[in-house]
């Protein structure tokens, strides 16, 4: 029952300010989306992002706007964003807690936007860093699944 | 000391030449583990706001952190005397519901007190080493990021809390009374007691003898800048407006977004009356966070002076995180945050003298081939300087926690 109230509180306040996935897209927290790459098998595609990042916007905008972009990283990736400078609270497959800042340090989102392709278990496989074209993403997608044994 | 500019002048003669050329104001002693209860599955954070974990009362030095040794993230604290070469065991700080990112503090000669977040409500105590005082829970809720400093037997927190009208977070100070362990509570203080457009947090709280001055993030800009304010009434709740420190890039407003990133200020006093905060900054997009800082009080009517790069140009395209900042009452100031350069993860320290920030010294015992971060510094009365921080053999594995030992080369204090 406590654990319940502490859940309602918790939904009444926003704890910060996250900053926006790209609209459209059913983008997880980072431990929710390993759990659920793990279950499908599925590659991951984390976007790490911040509060008021440009270059993210312009992204957003310019690339994860186009139909089929949306498709294609729905269809087939697990989808999570990370706010790197956030202090919401993950729990990791290892049972470690950590911040999605102390994510963002792990995985090297040195600067936003950061793009990673990740196995289910975390491992990076392919990373774009700043801003991208519709072209990056269909080039990056085309790259991934060849390397994980699944050409379109 | 090399100023910065002669090291970057000295660039292209080798790192190697420049490091030698440094006088070390301190001479490092063997680290030590802080526990012994390590190993597959446990993680150990040292990640309180402002960087405070590690602490200094009297002859006593003494670490608070959070691990999961018992499944459940929880407190501890484990202390030892300069001269001892072993921590105490660990004690258990917190309750049995999630603990997190304690904040430490020394209180007078004798005393630490301890503050945390625990199922989403700060929570004090003290200890004098032998005993744990009662538990204090505060009454705001939604309130975590805890910031502790103590003076004159005085004792602040500031801490991020709902606010219910504009649910967000914003920053309170609160201070509090101690009769021997335990502890009274003053009233909760909004810092900035406008109504919110953005969310405050992670704060970081120093006092001066006739002022208090908190730092914190602040999103109102619609990106993530540093803000402080100052009280000029100890004692009060009478903050002056909020001034922002963190500058902006200078140029058009880009078109996209609406400014670069910062992230967690540390802040310390230094010298009786002046402070330093520190936090990552991202101004320069291609070398991701950069440690900056800005000195209190500016030489105009702004609060804080102009942003300084603390780090060395040998820090340019690795990544710099988690600044901890400590101050010396004869004006000892020092930065250690954790650096990428050379394909390694490491300690890093910066000193500033004469005005200078030092070269970059990689510290002895805290840099190598394990992954070294999470600084937490301090300096004692007399100058010397103690370093906790965590270390692990590779990424998301088990962690160890260490510390390490200072011994100041100025004029000997003893």
């Amino acid at each position: 029952m406590r654990r319940i109230l502490l859940l309602m509180l918790s939904v009444l306040f926003v704890p910060t300010a996250w900053a926006d996935a790209p609209e459209g897209y059913t983008f997880h927290d980072f431990d929710k989306a390993m759990d659920q790459a793990r279950e499908q098998n599925k590659t991951l595609f984390v976007y790490f992002g911040r509060y008021g990042c440009g270059y993210c916007e312009k992204t957003n905008k310019e690339a994860f706007s186009d139909n089929t972009i949306r498709q294609i990283y729905t269809d087939n990736y697990v989808l999570a964003y990370v706010d790197s400078e956030s202090g919401k609270r993950l729990q990791l497959p290892s049972g470690e807690r950590i911040t999605e800042h102390e994510v963002g340090t792990r995985y090297n989102a040195f600067v936003t936007p950061v793009f990673t392709f990740m196995t289910p278990q975390g491992k990076p496989l392919k990373r774009l860093v700043g801003v991208q074209r519709i072209e990056d993403l269909l080039n990056a997608h085309e790259e991934v699944q060849a390397q994980t044994g699944n050409p379109s | 000391m090399i100023s910065r500019q002669t090291s970057f002048a000295l660039l292209l003669a080798g790192y190697g030449l420049v490091s030698a050329a440094v006088a070390q104001p301190w001479e490092f002693e063997q680290p030590l583990a802080v526990t012994e209860v390590q190993g597959e599955g446990i993680f150990h954070h040292l990640e309180s706001s402002g960087r405070r974990n590690i602490a200094v009362a009297g002859d006593r030095v003494a670490i608070s952190w959070e691990d999961n040794r018992h499944e459940t993230p929880a407190i501890f604290l484990a202390h030892k005397s300069r001269q001892s070469d072993a921590f105490s065991q660990a004690v258990r700080i917190s309750g049995e519901d999630e603990a997190y990112e304690p904040s430490l503090a020394a209180l007078g000669e004798e005393r630490f007190a301890i503050a945390w977040e625990q199922a989403s409500r700060m929570h004090l105590r003290l200890s004098d080493g032998k005993q744990l005082g009662p538990v204090l829970k505060l009454d705001t809720r939604q309130a975590g990021q805890a910031s502790l400093t103590a003076r004159d037997n005085k004792l602040l927190l500031v801490y991020a809390a709902g606010d219910p009208k504009s649910r967000h977070r914003r920053i309170y100070l609160q201070q509090f009374e101690t009769d021997g362990l335990t502890l009274h509570a003053g009233a909760p203080c909004k810092v900035d007691p406008e109504p919110l457009k953005q969310a405050q947090l992670y704060p970081s709280v120093t006092r001066l003898p006739e002022r208090t001055l908190v730092a914190w993030e602040d999103r109102r800009h619609g990106h993530t800048v540093i803000m402080a304010a100052e009280n000029r009434q100890p004692g009060s709740c009478r903050f002056d407006k909020p001034q922002r420190i963190s500058e902006p890039l200078p140029g058009p407003r880009p078109p996209y977004g609406e400014g670069h990133g910062v992230t967690r200020v540390a802040m310390d006093s230094y010298d009786r009356d002046r402070v330093l905060a520190a936090w990552a900054d991202k101004r320069d997009f291609r070398e991701g966070y950069d440690i900056y800082a800005s000195h209190y009080p500016a030489e105009n009517d702004a609060l804080f002076g102009p942003n300084q790069k603390v780090q060395d140009p040998f820090g340019g395209i690795a990544q710099q995180w988690h600044p901890s900042v400590a101050g010396g009452p004869s004006g000892e100031l020092v930065v250690a945050w954790d650096d990428g350069r050379d394909d390694q993860t490491n300690v890093l320290l910066s000193w500033y003298t004469d005005g200078q920030w030092s070269d970059d010294l990689s510290v002895p015992g805290a840099s190598g081939s394990a992954i070294q971060n999470h600084p937490s510094v301090t300096l004692d009365n007399q100058g010397h300087l103690h370093l906790a921080w965590v270390e692990r053999d590779f990424v998301g594995g088990p962690t160890r926690l260490r510390y390490l030992f200072g011994k100041t080369t100025s004029a000997d204090p003893e």
